[in-house]
């Protein structure tokens, strides 16, 4: 069992819960889920309750957090933008806490799996053509033609436009699901070595565990952003309607 | 792989809205408002504070150059008072000497005459003197009284004497 490094993905339900038919049995993944928000909620409620005018330490790391975020918003979607800080932020701190809780021996990464990702990044999109719309009417088609676009160039364009509007939920969600698979699934086929070598050479890939996991965190947190920065892009997009087509991240 | 297992997709998916809606709300309602709060206060202190060194300075400053400049009004008007002081210590004393040397010079003149009165009065003693001395000798001398006789006699020659002169005139 311990051979297969897909292992820790695969998810068993705790007893039977039904809602009007839908099965919402909780599984790991869902514990994690809960262990997620109360952890953070109760950080940052605490981080929020200090305001102190010199911040102790953990409202030192809350307020970067929200000053970063708040940064990203204002550079994407500029004052506007401030609207959506609580709902891209709740998401950079849920996505942020799944990716690093996940990283503990035993606990289940939240954001391996790309249902969860992928409802994200669906709704994250629908979100930004929906504020584009409200915002600008049929003018947010405006979106499929980037600035400077010279007339003949149009038919060209505008399915190329299309292909890469659609392209961004799907790799949105990929990124982050496939990021948050991958190194746990490098972490499983080393330890795997590590078991089934001998110890005068099982030591090679336990060393690279160690620089590995320390690279995980580093990922945990890139990812958390990448996804977070590009909400602020699409919604920025949206708001401002320039179309500035970003290339994959 | 295990997370295409769409058994557990529906209970996933509701325990993730559920999940990230409780955090929404709580965050929104309960941890934001603070953390922006403090931000937010903190930037407004930070702030007012550099404002008001910013007013401290340019006030120590204005105060500065007021006391600069009257302390060089008070520099300058010592300056002047002791030149009028000296011009006027200049005056007294000039004063001064001038009167000094016309007292020596009354004092000399008063001096001068007193000399010479007192000269003229001796003078005239020793003529009154000598005068006295004189008659006192010539009656020791001519002790003898004149007659009648000599007195018709000496009568009749001054007589003739001023006839003569008379008729040589």
């Amino acid at each position: 069992m311990e051979s297969n490094p897909l292992h820790p993905f695969e998810l068993h339900p705790y007893g039977e819960f039904h809602l009007f038919g839908l099965d919402i049995t909780p599984n790991k993944a869902v514990i994690m889920m809960w262990i997620v928000i109360a952890l953070a909620s109760w950080l940052l409620y605490t981080a929020g309750r200090e305001r102190r005018l010199v911040p102790t330490r953990l409202q030192s790391v809350a307020e970067m957090l929200v000053e970063f975020i708040r940064g990203m918003i204002l550079d994407m979607m500029g004052e506007k933008g401030m609207r959506f800080f609580p709902f891209v932020a709740t998401l950079f701190v849920f996505i942020l806490f799944c990716n690093l809780l996940g990283l503990i021996p035993g606990a289940y990464t939240v954001t391996s799996q790309i249902v969860v990702t992928a409802s994200f990044a669906i709704f994250v999109y629908t979100m930004s053509v929906v504020v584009g719309f409200a915002l600008h009417g049929i003018r947010f088609f405006g979106i499929l033609v980037p600035p400077g676009t010279p007339l003949w160039l149009l038919p060209l364009m505008i399915p190329i436009e299309i292909v890469s509007q659609l392209a961004r939920p799907f790799a949105l969600a990929v990124r982050l699901f496939a990021n948050m698979t991958a190194g746990h699934t490098i972490l499983a086929v080393l330890f795997g070595m590590v078991l089934s070598l001998p110890v005068f050479i099982g030591w090679l890939p336990f060393a690279f565990t160690i620089a590995i996991s320390g690279l995980e965190v580093l990922i945990a947190f890139i990812q958390a952003y990448i996804f977070t920065i590009l909400t602020c892009v699409y919604l920025g997009d949206a708001i401002t309607l320039h179309g500035h087509s970003e290339g994959a991240h | 792989m295990p997370q295409f297992d769409t058994h557990f997709f529906s209970s996933l998916l509701f325990w993730e809205w559920v999940s990230f809606g409780i955090l929404l709300f709580l965050l929104y309602k309960y941890a934001f408002p603070g953390i922006l709060n403090a931000l937010d206060e903190r930037e407004r202190k930070i702030r007012e504070s550099i404002e008001a060194a910013e007013r401290s300075r340019a006030e120590a400053e204005r105060r500065l150059a007021e006391y600069e400049a009257r302390m060089q009004s008070a520099q300058q008007e010592a300056a002047e008072l002791v030149a009028q002081a000296k011009v006027r210590v200049q005056h007294m004393m000039e004063e001064n000497e001038r009167r000094m040397a016309a007292e020596a010079e009354r004092i000399k003149a008063n001096a001068a005459r007193e000399i010479e009165q007192e000269r003229r009065k001796a003078l005239e003693e020793v003529r009154r003197y000598t005068s006295e001395l004189g008659l006192r000798i010539a009656e020791k001398v001519l002790e003898r009284t004149l007659t009648d006789a000599d007195h018709k006699r000496l009568a009749d020659e001054a007589l003739i004497a001023v006839a003569k002169d008379f008729e040589k005139s």
